[in-house]
């Protein structure tokens, strides 16, 4: 059924739609309207779900750890410095082997107390071993939250999926709800081959000396790579289901292109908007969306992006030290092809700041008067001396 | 056959729930109370240990000493990772197993204060057990705030130890409403298994502060530790209580009362606590049992 | 019980016990009443009844001199090893001491009279009425028997030392009035006593006296607590109307012509400093003299062998008899048998269960010295404790009749209990008839406990050094390492794999009956060693 939901609450959906067991989840803006909703859906019995309403963020991730550990499915959202609160047992909950599912509402990291949409948050947890998507769009919001707990209870990896403070969380497009018979169709009932079991007794979670753990974290790495095999498969049910797919990455007018934009979150909307108008001023300007980031899927970014000769990467993020965490990544994924692409990283719309088509298309025009790449990232829009709407170079 | 403790023999010989080839030190407190904990408690329970000595104790992959679904969490979650499950079993219907929490006094009065007092908050149906052996032992001996005054660790060294009071963890308990707050003593077995089945029948959370004594940390001979633990509660150092739905029950009244000082002076840890201290602490000691029994003497 | 005690009928009437003072329920409430027990568990065994482990003889013949309680239990023994033996006493009744020296109140006469009978059904032939340098002599028996046992006991009393004491018929000896009274004799008394001495012929004396309508004062003296008497003698005594006199000493008898006494003069005393005793040393206070009325002085100053009859074949000291380790006698001359000693004769305290024990040591040696085995050697392996008890059971060895044995080595002593496992409770008494009913007779005065009355007190038995499955160390391992026997056999099993050895078995076993050894130095290679094994 269409309805025109908020982003949060095409989370709330999912979540219900998923026929999770027990939530647990602490409030932060902007994620708390996920909590209002689900607590209301369980209040009602729209929900059969036991909520936790914890203390914090950090007891928040520990309960869903207690209760996947126990075979039922789980579910929890945060945001920003809750993530970062969750962060040992979001290391915690990737070894632990816990098809969790989070979403975590982009939202920057203080000091100074900002609430507004930044990717830091969710990328700074990129070691934590969890499987990470970003989402576009409130429909893709909803439809990852299913498709979440069919690829992590395939995997025993736990899923993140993050999405842009208000500007996905708290604004209303119209998402198909699926009926949640149609949702059983693709995802059967969670049934764990391990758990909690006092009539099975194991110990979970016990000290391995220097001769295992390094076996344990090479099967969790090589397991996690398996996502590159199954969630093509997992995309193909839930097309055969619902009619929706989604790719690794999507392409977009990326045939023939030169320059070819990647992006992630809501950047990508404004950045189709940019290569339209390229395209219609007849450059050979393409856009990769990053919707899968972990595990990285380097064959297809090579494939994507190895053709093109300049690659800009649009980063709202920033790890002080390095710059742009995506173009961080990309640059290691072609650094393998023997004729690499020119790659342009650009820092931009850092707490929430506006990104607008014509940034984008100014980010595309700087890469096409640049021939050289740039060993720094390009700082787009920031005011002061440098003022206006000009790159950066540090 | 004269009977010490009112434990019965069938229960003792009956299949262990925790087998022997343990990790743990000589003499160790800690890993007795679990084997009289699950004589109380029987073989459905689950047990949820945070970051301790129990984490090692246990014993290392592919090992483990117990006969009961065990899950190892962060040190500061026990409560809530608890929580978790009990919400899990609850939802998968079996709500008579009993998922037990099982610190030591870092992982409860301090990491684990906040998980804690949140579940308590709540009320889960859980129960919390606090193996109080009085200062981080398995990092080596660190104080923590459940270190009695006058002690030695390793980070109250000569010339800066331990002056704070310990913290009154069963108050902050009680501050919560929780409906079952109890003291046990691996020196009072049979008190201790009976607290131990007792809670099974209870609903909400049940915490019982188990005092632990660790040989290497308190620096007494391993054959020493139960005895020591006996000395702290006939010195009421430690008494043995329960408060059940605020109603106080002493369950052990010393026959002679100790002073403080015998029972300090049983071990190594206090041998530079100051005169002044020691009579600060006995006038504590003697302050708080007289509150406990005025507490159990009213209705 | 026999087997290490052959009289307990006796022993648990006139025993000092000696054992309840080490009794490690004292410091908790009060002994327990291990003496009145003995005495229910001798009282439950039928006159009649014979012997379960009487053997046949070897043919070595053993002559045993002296019927009292050093005497029978070297017989008793003796003929458990084989000897035919044969006791001589001079008296016309058999049980020297305990029939003619402790008064019938204590020990009834039919008692001892049981214990000869059954000494005869045992086939120990036994001859009154043969004193040895009267009936027979030293020489005689010596040549005719291959082992001889002298154990003819204390019958003269230590001097007072004053003038006129030898010159009265009513200036005599406590023990040889309470001989009389014994043999139904006639004793002319008088109506006041003055008993001198503190000792327990002594309160013997003075209680006999009261009981043949006399009044009675005893003088001593040193006080009340120096006093060698058993406390309970004492008490008695002074509840049926002794006075007691301390701090004060005979100074001086004053007789008329006929022998009777006109004035006894006595000297009040002071305490000095201690003597080699560790007692107080009494002092006199020049001038302070009194004078005590009595009609008839009873001495009870102490008692000494008479071994005249020994011709001088054996060696005396100090008026009594060396004697080795296995109580054998250094003697001079020659003759067939090889001569022991034991009882008052030698120089141990003079007591009946010392008199016993030396007895059955003196049978351990001779039947040693039968086999042609060291003694000394078999005692490191039947010496109980430091060595002062031994075991005939262990000599025998025969199997233990508790299922848990002991170290025998290890004396558990009240420091190795662990009293905050046991809880008070009152001890259970001897039912005792009125001072002022007893008083008027020779009978019994106490009575045997009930069968509840010694359940009740031998359950106050803390069983030191002994497993009673209290299940402390199963309680209290961390290391499961303790394991139940099972239904079969008693007593625990330790897992020496997995146990640690911290110890808290040894520490929490209320009792002592788990000992420790140190790995290093244990010769089985066990760091533990558990008594119930």
């Amino acid at each position: 059924m269409r309805q025109v939901i908020k982003g949060n609450h095409a989370v709330s959906h999912g979540v219900r739609l998923s026929r999770v067991k027990v939530i647990s989840a602490y409030p932060i803006t902007p994620q708390t309207t996920i909590v209002e909703q689900l607590s209301e859906m369980c209040a009602s019995g729209e929900l059969e779900a036991k909520f936790i309403k914890v203390e914090s963020e950090h007891s928040a991730m520990a309960a869903v750890v207690g209760s996947a550990s126990a075979g039922v499915r789980s579910f929890t959202a945060t945001s920003s410095h809750g993530l970062l609160l969750m962060h040992e047992v979001l290391h915690w909950t990737a070894g632990a082997r816990l098809p969790i599912v989070l979403a975590n509402v982009n939202r920057a990291v203080g000091p100074g107390w900002n609430i507004w949409a930044d990717q830091t948050d969710s990328l700074s947890q990129r070691d934590t071993g969890w499987i990470q998507f970003y989402c576009e769009s409130n429909q893709e919001v909803l439809d990852s939250v299913i498709m979440g707990y069919r690829l992590a209870e395939k995997v025993m990896l736990p899923v993140m999926l993050s999405y842009d403070a208000f500007f996905l969380s708290h604004t209303s497009e119209i998402v198909d709800v699926p009926d949640i018979e149609q949702v059983d169709e693709f995802l059967p009932p969670y049934e764990p081959e391990f758990r909690l079991d006092v009539n099975k007794p194991r110990m979970f979670g016990g000290m391995v000396g220097p001769d295992c753990y390094y076996e344990e974290r090479y099967v969790m790495f090589r397991d996690a790579l398996k996502v590159l095999d199954i969630y093509p498969q997992v995309c193909e049910q839930f097309h055969a289901v619902f009619g929706r797919e989604y790719d690794v990455v999507e392409e977009y007018r990326t045939e023939e292109a030169e320059i070819i934009l990647v992006t992630a979150g809501t950047i990508t909307s404004v950045s189709r908007i940019a290569v339209d108008r390229a395209r219609g001023e007849g450059k050979k300007v393409g856009l990769m969306k990053l919707r899968l980031f972990r595990p990285l899927p380097i064959e297809r970014w090579q494939k994507v992006l190895g053709n093109a000769a300049k690659v800009v990467v649009i980063d709202r993020d920033l790890c002080a030290g390095l710059g742009g965490v995506f173009a961080s990544e990309i640059r290691s994924a072609l650094y393998p092809l023997t004729n690499r692409s020119v790659l342009f990283s650009f820092i931009a719309g850092l707490g929430g700041r506006d990104v607008t088509p014509e940034d984008v298309e100014g980010m595309i025009n700087y890469a096409a008067a640049n021939e050289e790449p740039e060993t720094m990232p390009l700082f787009w829009g920031l005011k002061g001396d440098q003022g206006g709407n000009h790159a950066e170079t540090l | 056959m004269q009977k010490l403790f009112d434990i019965p023999r069938d229960l003792m010989t009956e299949e262990e729930l925790m087998q022997p080839g343990g990790l743990s030190c000589q003499g160790c407190g800690a890993t007795l109370a679990m084997k009289l904990a699950l004589k109380g408690l029987g073989e459905r329970t689950v047990v949820v240990i945070p970051a301790c000595c129990w984490t090692i104790i246990i014993g290392t992959y592919p090992h483990c000493t117990l006969q009961v679904p065990v899950i190892h969490v962060p040190f500061e979650t026990a409560a809530v990772a608890a929580s978790g499950i009990r919400a899990a079993f609850d939802v998968r219907g079996e709500k008579d197993v009993v998922v037990m929490a099982w610190a030591g006094d870092g992982g409860t009065f301090d990491i684990g204060l906040q998980a804690l007092s949140g579940a308590a908050e709540r009320n889960e149906d859980i129960l919390y057990v606090c193996y109080d052996n009085e200062a981080y032992m398995n990092t080596g001996i660190q104080r923590s705030s459940a270190t009695p005054p006058g002690a030695w660790t390793t980070t109250t060294p000569p010339g800066a130890i331990k002056e704070e009071p310990k913290k009154d963890i069963v108050k902050i308990m009680l501050a919560h409403g929780t409906p079952y707050v109890a003291t046990a003593s691996v020196a009072y077995p049979d008190d201790l298994v009976a607290k131990f089945r007792k809670v099974r029948r209870i609903k909400g959370t049940k915490f019982i502060h188990l005092l632990s004594p660790c040989p290497p940390g308190w620096r007494i001979d391993s054959s020493q530790s139960v005895k020591v633990a006996r000395m702290a509660t006939q010195a009421n150092v430690f008494p043995i209580y329960e408060i059940e739905n605020g109603g106080y029950t002493v369950n052990v009244v010393p026959e002679k009362k100790l002073p403080v000082k015998d029972y300090m002076e049983a071990q190594g840890r206090f041998r530079m606590i100051s005169k002044e201290m020691l009579n600060a602490v006995q006038d504590r000691v003697d302050r708080r049992w007289e509150q406990l029994l005025e507490n159990s003497a009213a209705p | 019980m026999k087997r290490e005690q052959p009289f307990p009928s006796i022993l648990g009437r006139v025993c000092f016990s000696f054992c309840q003072t080490a009794c490690n329920r004292s410091p908790l409430d009060e002994c327990v009443g291990i003496r009145e027990l003995e005495r229910f568990i001798g009282d439950q065994v039928a006159p009649s009844l014979a012997h379960p482990n009487l053997p046949g003889y070897h043919g070595k013949s053993l002559a045993v001199v002296g019927s009292g309680p050093a005497g029978m239990s070297a017989a008793y023994y003796a003929r458990l090893l084989g000897f035919h033996v044969t006791i001589f006493e001079a008296l016309p009744v058999m049980g020297g001491i305990l029939r003619v020296g402790i008064p019938g109140y204590r020990l009834p006469r039919e008692i001892v009279e049981t214990e000869f009978h059954r000494l005869k059904n045992m086939g120990i032939e036994l001859r009154p009425n043969t004193g040895v340098g009267a009936s027979v002599t030293i020489d005689e028996i010596r040549n005719t028997y291959d082992y001889l046992f002298l154990a003819t006991g204390v019958h003269a009393s230590r001097k007072l030392g004053l003038e006129g004491e030898d010159e009265s018929h009513r200036v005599m000896s406590g023990l040889a009035m309470l001989k009389k009274v014994a043999l139904g004799e006639k004793v002319d008394l008088g109506q006041k006593i003055a008993v001198i001495g503190g000792g327990n012929t002594a309160i013997d004396a003075a209680r006999t006296a009261i009981r043949l309508g006399c009044r009675v004062t005893i003088i001593y003296r040193r006080s009340e607590n120096e006093m060698p008497a058993h406390p309970e003698e004492v008490r008695e005594a002074l509840e049926e109307g002794v006075q007691l006199r301390t701090l004060a000493a005979p100074e001086r008898i004053e007789l008329d012509d006929d022998g009777t006494i006109r004035r006894l003069v006595c000297c009040e005393m002071e305490l000095g400093p201690p003597d080699e005793s560790g007692r107080r040393r009494p002092i006199k206070k020049e001038g302070a003299l009194f004078d005590v009325e009595a009609d008839c002085i009873l001495t009870g100053i102490g008692e000494i062998p008479i071994l005249h009859y020994l011709n001088n074949m054996a060696t005396i000291e100090n008026g009594v008899i060396p004697v080795d380790e296995g109580l054998k006698v250094y003697t001079k001359g020659s003759g067939k048998a090889r001569i022991f000693a034991g009882g008052d004769i030698i120089p141990i305290p003079h007591t009946v269960v010392h008199a016993v024990a030396s007895g059955k040591k003196a049978a351990i040696a001779m039947d040693c010295d039968r086999k042609g085995t060291d003694y000394s050697d078999v005692l490191e392996e039947i010496a109980l404790g430091d060595g002062t008890a031994i075991s005939f059971s262990l000599y025998m060895g025969w199997d233990p009749v508790n299922p848990v044995t002991q170290n025998n080595r290890i004396v558990v002593d009240s420091e190795k209990i662990v009293y905050d496992y046991f809880g008070k409770e009152p001890r259970v008494r001897q039912e005792i008839q009125e001072a002022n009913i007893r008083k008027r007779s020779f009978e019994s005065h106490t009575r045997t406990f009930t069968a509840d009355e010694a359940q009740q007190e031998a359950g106050r038995c803390m069983h030191c050094g002994r497993c009673i499955e209290c299940d402390n160390c199963l309680i209290f391992c961390p290391d499961m390492s303790v394991q139940v026997k099972g239904e079969e056999q008693f007593g625990y099993a330790f897992d020496y794999d997995y146990c640690k050895g911290c110890g808290i078995c040894f520490t929490e076993c209320p009792r002592y009956a788990i000992t420790m050894v140190d790995e290093e130095t244990s010769v089985e290679g066990d760091n533990f060693q558990l008594s119930t094994e």
